[in-house]
């Protein structure tokens, strides 16, 4: 049985002012565990949406989410989610950020000071526990959110264009750590992304979402040896880049032609 | 700057002395301007194109200062007036900031508050003091409620701009981890309201002055609005410019003690939400 | 209009609530007149010709006063922020009297000008001017260097540049520090009349307070009260057409 079962989800995006629209139309979709799965759609398809709803933070307005056979009903640490724009709580140290979640789960005190050490190693911040976020860069922030949201080690990993705010290169080298960390701790991934090559590389299976309302259009395998060293230019991995960057393009048009 | 470059450009050797020079000089410069205040101040007042009534002399002034200050009458009159002030300035906090949180999740509540805020906001509360002295009498009771209502309404403001900016991710990244709604409440949306809800309380806090000084001079009693009302009556002008030195030392002091307030709780904030005033 | 009407509704209740209490006698009628007669108070005040009179008196002073800090305190702020010897001289000036409570001022006023007219304009001015100051200069030193810049290589003299680009780009901050200077003025306005003056809207409630006329006095705090809320919404009403090419 999958771990996370999508089952004919609908939802209305209703603004504080003005018309409400239909974010997501029927969407089904099944997660196995462990699996990396990656949400690839143009802007405003509703894939954020999806992922909000999935972790709780959102209420289904038709058909059902569950996990495990059970209802999602609201936000909880069995799901954690890595924001794009980092979401650290600023009057806190990175060694804060990261003891938060630890708190809250009632771990005594030596055993989740260690956890919190052994996780700021982990994403290499060794050195910055004392920081405040507003002294990081970009890279570094996004660091300290992922180590914060593995510290109270969820089962499932939400992850919102985690990388969409930092530069080309320090994306490249996230990319290739978060890889590397969900190699060694494998966890159920669900990553959005509107870059196709990020999502080819990073992930088992990909997902492609239809321009608003969003409906799963397509679901591809990129299952491949992802530590090749060669794997950008390798050509399964160019063609499966082609191919769904087809899928999304057609997407992407209809997206631009929709006002607003 | 353009022209240190174009300086340094020119020679080598002497625009060094120059460029230290220039350094100092923009480093002296506000005791220069203040020192070249109380100089023309003295000046003008000694010229005889005023009587001294008018204008009494620096000197005369501080000599009055420092005679209520041996006498005792100038602490006195001081924690008259702060201790109003404070109290009120406290009170106006505390309630402020209650209410703005219970107006943030409360639908009834904020519909309740909100016209009377909003309409009361602009309104010279001033104009209620007779009607206070009326119902709570001529002592510190009534200075101290004029006090919170008019400092109470920037907080309140404040309170709810604050409440309302934050960002809902920070929200559910708590909720993620799994904290309850007072939790989220305390841990989360306090701390991250508390650049505006401070900017709020500096803001409250130089009205608070005011108002304070205000009801002394209407109210008449100690304190150093009070006092200058006093000196005034009996056209002892060298006591009322007395009172303004004072006054005015006294409201700088607080601001500049407020603003140091600021940096210390705030250190983690990229200090991008400096209000404008001083 | 409609959510205009449920938007001020609890300010209908609260008139209500008065009207209860003091009707039904749960405080003394000295202590808190019922509303309906304060009303009534309200109309023979507008008959007699007093409220009219003294509201002349305050709006003429604190207009004029308003007007002389609004017009001075831009031109030192604008200045200020153009060149830097002024800022240098004036910059500690304006940062040491800046928190000093207005109403420290208005015994000397007194002592200069008498109880007239002459010393609230007077103190308008001073205690108005710094808020003023303040929104010039910090929006003057806000102007886009790219604005300025493309305007000198046009050629524009530096005056030109100071009036066609640095001051429509002040004008916001420069608004905004006129608004606080209005609801001080009303402020200093009301004290000063209160404490210092034989004609006015503030002598008036000092006078009928006096007189034990409670009626007409609360009449008249509720008209001061309300003018200064009106001439906020005013302002706030001619400032956003001036602005409306910033959106």
């Amino acid at each position: 049985m999958a771990q996370i079962v999508v089952e004919r989800v609908r939802h209305m995006y209703r603004p504080p002012r003005g018309k409400s629209v239909l974010a997501l139309e029927d969407v089904s979709l099944e997660v196995r565990e462990r699996e990396f799965l990656a949400l690839l759609g143009p802007s405003g398809c509703g894939k954020s949406t999806l992922l909000y709803l999935i972790g709780g933070f959102l209420p289904v307005e038709g058909g059902r989410i569950a996990i495990d056979g059970a209802t999602v009903a609201g936000p909880g640490p069995d799901r954690g989610i890595v924001f794009q724009h980092f979401a650290l709580f600023p009057w806190k140290t990175v060694r804060g950020n990261i003891l938060y979640g630890l708190e809250r789960q009632g771990m005594p005190r030596a055993e989740r000071e260690k956890r919190a050490q052994d996780f700021i190693d982990l994403v290499g911040l060794t050195g910055f526990e004392d920081s405040f976020p507003s002294h990081l860069s970009g890279g570094m922030k996004q660091r300290t959110a992922i180590a914060r949201t593995l510290a109270f080690d969820p089962k499932i990993l939400l992850m919102d264009e985690p990388f969409g705010a930092l530069d080309a290169q320090t994306r490249h080298l996230m990319q290739s750590e978060l890889l590397g960390i969900w190699q060694r701790t494998p966890k159920t991934v669900i990553f959005v992304t509107h870059d196709v090559q990020e999502a080819v590389y990073l992930a088992d299976r990909v997902a492609v979402m239809s321009a608003r309302p969003g409906r799963i259009k397509a679901l591809v395998d990129t299952r491949f040896d992802k530590n090749d060293k060669g794997i950008f230019r390798a050509k399964h991995f160019v063609d499966k880049v082609d191919e769904l960057w087809t899928l999304v393009r057609d997407e992407a048009i209809k997206a631009e032609r929709k006002a607003p | 700057m353009a022209r240190l470059d174009l300086a340094r450009a020119a020679d080598d050797g002497g625009t060094a002395w120059r460029e230290r020079a220039r350094a100092v000089a923009w480093r002296v410069a506000p005791f220069a301007s203040v020192g070249l205040l109380i100089v023309a101040w003295e000046g003008f007042a000694r010229s005889g194109a005023v009587t001294p009534f008018m204008l009494p002399a620096p000197s005369t002034v501080i000599d009055r200062i420092w005679s209520d200050a041996v006498a005792g009458d100038l602490w006195i009159n001081m924690y008259q007036t702060l201790y109003r002030a404070f109290a009120g300035f406290a009170i106006a906090a505390v309630v402020g900031i209650a209410l703005g949180f219970t107006m943030a999740r409360s639908r009834i509540a904020h519909w309740f508050f909100d016209p009377i805020i909003s309409v009361g906001f602009p309104m010279p509360k001033i104009a209620f003091l007779p009607i206070v002295g009326l119902w709570l009498g001529l002592f510190d009771v009534s200075k101290i409620f004029m006090v919170t209502l008019d400092a109470v309404f920037p907080v309140i403001t404040a309170t709810l701009v604050g409440i309302a900016a934050v960002e809902r991710e920070l929200l559910w990244s708590a909720r993620n981890m799994g904290a309850s709604e007072r939790e989220v409440l305390r841990q989360v949306v306090l701390p991250a309201a508390l650049p505006q809800i401070m900017t709020g309380l500096q803001v409250a806090l130089p009205i608070a002055l005011i108002v304070a000084v205000v009801t002394e001079m209407v109210m008449g009693g100690y304190g150093l609005g009070g006092a200058m009302m006093t000196a005034s009556r009996f056209a002892n002008s060298p006591g009322v410019f007395a009172g303004i030195v004072e006054i005015a030392v006294v409201g700088y002091a607080v601001v500049k003690g407020m603003a140091m307030l600021r940096r210390r709780l705030l250190l983690w904030h990229p200090e991008a939400m400096e209000p404008s005033t001083v | 209009m409609r959510s205009a009407l449920i938007r001020y509704a609890p300010l209908v209740l609260l008139a209500l609530g008065w009207e209860l209490i003091a009707r039904l006698g749960l405080v003394s009628s000295s202590a808190l007149p019922p509303l309906s007669k304060v009303v009534a108070a309200w109309f023979s005040l507008i008959a007699s010709g007093d409220l009219v009179t003294a509201g002349a008196f305050s709006l003429y002073r604190g207009g004029v006063g308003l007007l002389l800090a609004i017009v001075v305190g831009a031109a030192l702020g604008i200045a200020m922020a153009w060149w830097r010897p002024v800022n240098a001289l004036m910059s500690p000036l304006v940062e040491m009297f800046y928190p000093m409570p207005k109403s420290a001022l208005i015994p000397v006023t007194v002592v200069w000008l008498g109880f007239g007219d002459g010393s609230k304009i007077l103190l308008i001015f001073l205690g108005c001017m710094l808020p003023v100051t303040l929104g010039a200069f910090n929006g003057a030193r806000s102007s886009d260097r790219v604005l300025v810049w493309s305007a000198r290589s046009m050629g524009a003299s530096r005056l030109r540049m100071l009036w066609d680009v640095v001051v429509p780009s002040a004008m916001p901050e420069l608004l905004n520090g006129v608004r606080t200077a209005l609801a001080l003025a009303f402020i200093l306005l009301v004290s000063s009349e209160l404490i210092v003056a034989r004609q006015g809207l503030g002598y008036l409630i000092g006078y009928l307070g006096a007189d034990g006329a409670y009626e007409p006095m609360f009449a008249v705090v509720l008209t001061v009260a309300f003018l200064g809320f009106a001439a906020d919404r005013l302002y706030l009403l001619l400032v956003g057409r001036v602005l409306a090419w910033r959106d």
